[in-house]
């Protein structure tokens, strides 16, 4: 690949005397813009991002100082999936910078969608809390464009990442709020028993018997089948173990439902910290008497 | 004549019913001397079956026709019973070699209740299998419900872009319109221009020429 990088640096020299020299009828922006494109592309073939996301972002000046913000826009983004492949925070400026733009021209849907990509880069890189901002931004947008399946997903993630870093009301507010909603909806009413063992995790994590009671009955009377499922019946086992103090009690529940339906790493989590608050409190109760 | 035939039908059953009692009872006993004896006993009496039988089937022929056919479907039925008992005789009577052989002389109550044993730890084994094979698919069915759960959230979704691309559309549609009218607006002033330009251009020409002629004409 040799010669496409070659090709590329070719482009380039020729794209750069354009535009420091006097072209036509101002048209040496356009034309400078076409040149890079076609290096950016052999940079591209030659698998060399950093330098082709450095030329993306090149075409992006030159197409904003031709005023035409939708081509840099695109020209950000395509900048920053180059350089996702190596230097994750560059991308990250090349999409805020982009989304920037797509706010300006008014094409929020896709400002939404590159919030939510920019959220997902940081998630990868477990920023966590960064993840949360933007995702809640991609949540935002996309309500407003009435996309309500992104910004649902969107949200889940929020709750998600928020019962990670122990912020549970928030959690179990999204939780129980797509809940709501997913049951008006044919096609979403079966999902609807999975955000309720989630809310209801993130209750037991919370800690308070008395809510959790109340909370189950609320989703007794939010969705009337919920009361058969295992789900519900778990969930009133943990809050029955958590009353009696029993840790044994606990382990023997969760392990009858994960034998059925094995359990995902983050509910994992959140049940191992019910447990850990559970065998503390055992402890302190020992210790006392 | 029909009454002699039922007293014979009436003594050949009690007698097949008899022979099937000892010969139920002669395949759990395992003491040579007794089964010899019930054997010989067994064999005696389906001698005696025999005997009735054919004695049975001369009278059903001498008697009338009509009678004579229930009479001998009767007939074939109790010599089809004779036949299954004669064969459990020999089923019995043969394999007591066999028996002897593998024989560790036990005592019969317990090769009984060790057989039994035997037979309920088999149904306990099926059991536990059955109950495993019951929870494997209730496990596969719960991964088949989540799966549908997640096919039908892809679904939703996939509906609701269709229905933005669909409104999409209908936008694009008239932007479309309005870009015509925009563009028949700017050919007419395309051509309004030409032909101004084209006129001005005959203008000056004609002025020009005007000019010249009466130039030339005042010389």
């Amino acid at each position: 690949m040799g010669d496409q990088l070659a090709r590329g640096e070719e482009f380039e020299k020729k794209a750069e005397k354009k535009l420091s020299g006097w072209g036509l009828f101002g048209s040496k922006h356009e034309d400078a813009a076409e040149l890079f494109d076609k290096a950016a592309n052999c940079f591209k073939l030659a698998k060399s991002w950093d330098k082709a996301g450095s030329t993306y972002v090149k075409i992006a000046n030159c197409n904003l100082k031709l005023d035409s913000k939708h081509e840099a826009a695109q020209a950000y983004v395509d900048a920053a999936h180059c350089y996702k492949k190596t230097n994750t925070k560059e991308a990250i400026s090349c999409l805020e910078q982009a989304v920037n733009m797509f706010c300006d021209i008014g094409r929020l849907s896709m400002a939404a969608r590159y919030y939510k990509e920019i959220a997902e880069l940081h998630e990868s890189e477990q920023n966590i809390e960064q993840a949360i901002d933007f995702y809640e931004k991609a949540a935002d947008f996309f309500q407003n464009e009435d996309v309500s399946t992104s910004a649902n997903q969107c949200k889940q993630k929020v709750a998600q990442f928020a019962a990670q870093i122990e912020q549970y009301q928030k959690a179990i507010e999204i939780y129980e709020d797509i809940a709501r909603q997913s049951l008006s909806n044919n096609l979403l009413k079966y999902g609807v028993k999975g955000h309720l063992l989630n809310a209801g995790i993130c209750q037991l994590c919370k800690g308070d018997v008395v809510a959790i009671t109340n909370a189950l009955e609320r989703y007794q009377e939010m969705d009337p089948t919920f009361s058969g499922t295992r789900e519900y019946k778990l969930l009133a086992d943990i809050a029955s173990a958590i009353d009696e103090e029993d840790v044994t009690k606990f382990t023997d529940v969760v392990k009858e439902f994960d034998s059925m339906t094995p359990l995902d790493s983050w509910k994992t989590t959140l049940l191992l910290r019910v447990k850990e608050k559970l065998k503390a409190k055992e402890m302190e109760e020992d210790d006392l008497t | 004549m029909s009454e002699v035939f039922e007293g014979y039908e009436r003594q050949y059953c009690e007698l097949s019913a008899n022979l099937s009692r000892k010969c139920n009872s002669a395949s759990v006993i395992h003491d040579s001397e007794q089964k010899k004896q019930k054997l010989s006993e067994i064999s005696s009496g389906i001698d005696e079956a025999d005997v009735l039988i054919r004695k049975m089937d001369l009278e059903a022929r001498s008697l009338q026709p009509g009678v004579k056919a229930t009479l001998l479907a009767k007939l074939r039925e109790y010599k089809a019973d004779l036949n299954k008992l004669k064969k459990e005789f020999k089923r019995i009577s043969s394999p007591n070699a066999h028996d002897e052989l593998l024989e560790s002389g036990m005592a019969d109550v317990h090769s009984v209740s060790a057989e039994q044993r035997d037979r309920l730890s088999m149904s306990v084994e099926r059991l536990n299998q059955s109950s495993d094979r019951i929870k494997e698919s209730r496990r596969t069915v719960l991964e088949t419900e989540e799966l549908g759960i997640s096919i039908l959230e892809d679904l939703h979704q996939q509906r609701q872009t269709l229905l933005h691309a669909h409104n999409k559309l209908y936008d694009v549609d008239s932007a479309i319109d309005k870009s015509k009218k925009v563009l028949t607006t700017m050919s007419r002033r395309i051509t309004k221009n030409k032909w101004i330009a084209g006129s001005v251009i005959v203008a000056l020409v004609l002025a020009i020429v005007l000019i010249l002629y009466y130039k030339i004409s005042h010389r």
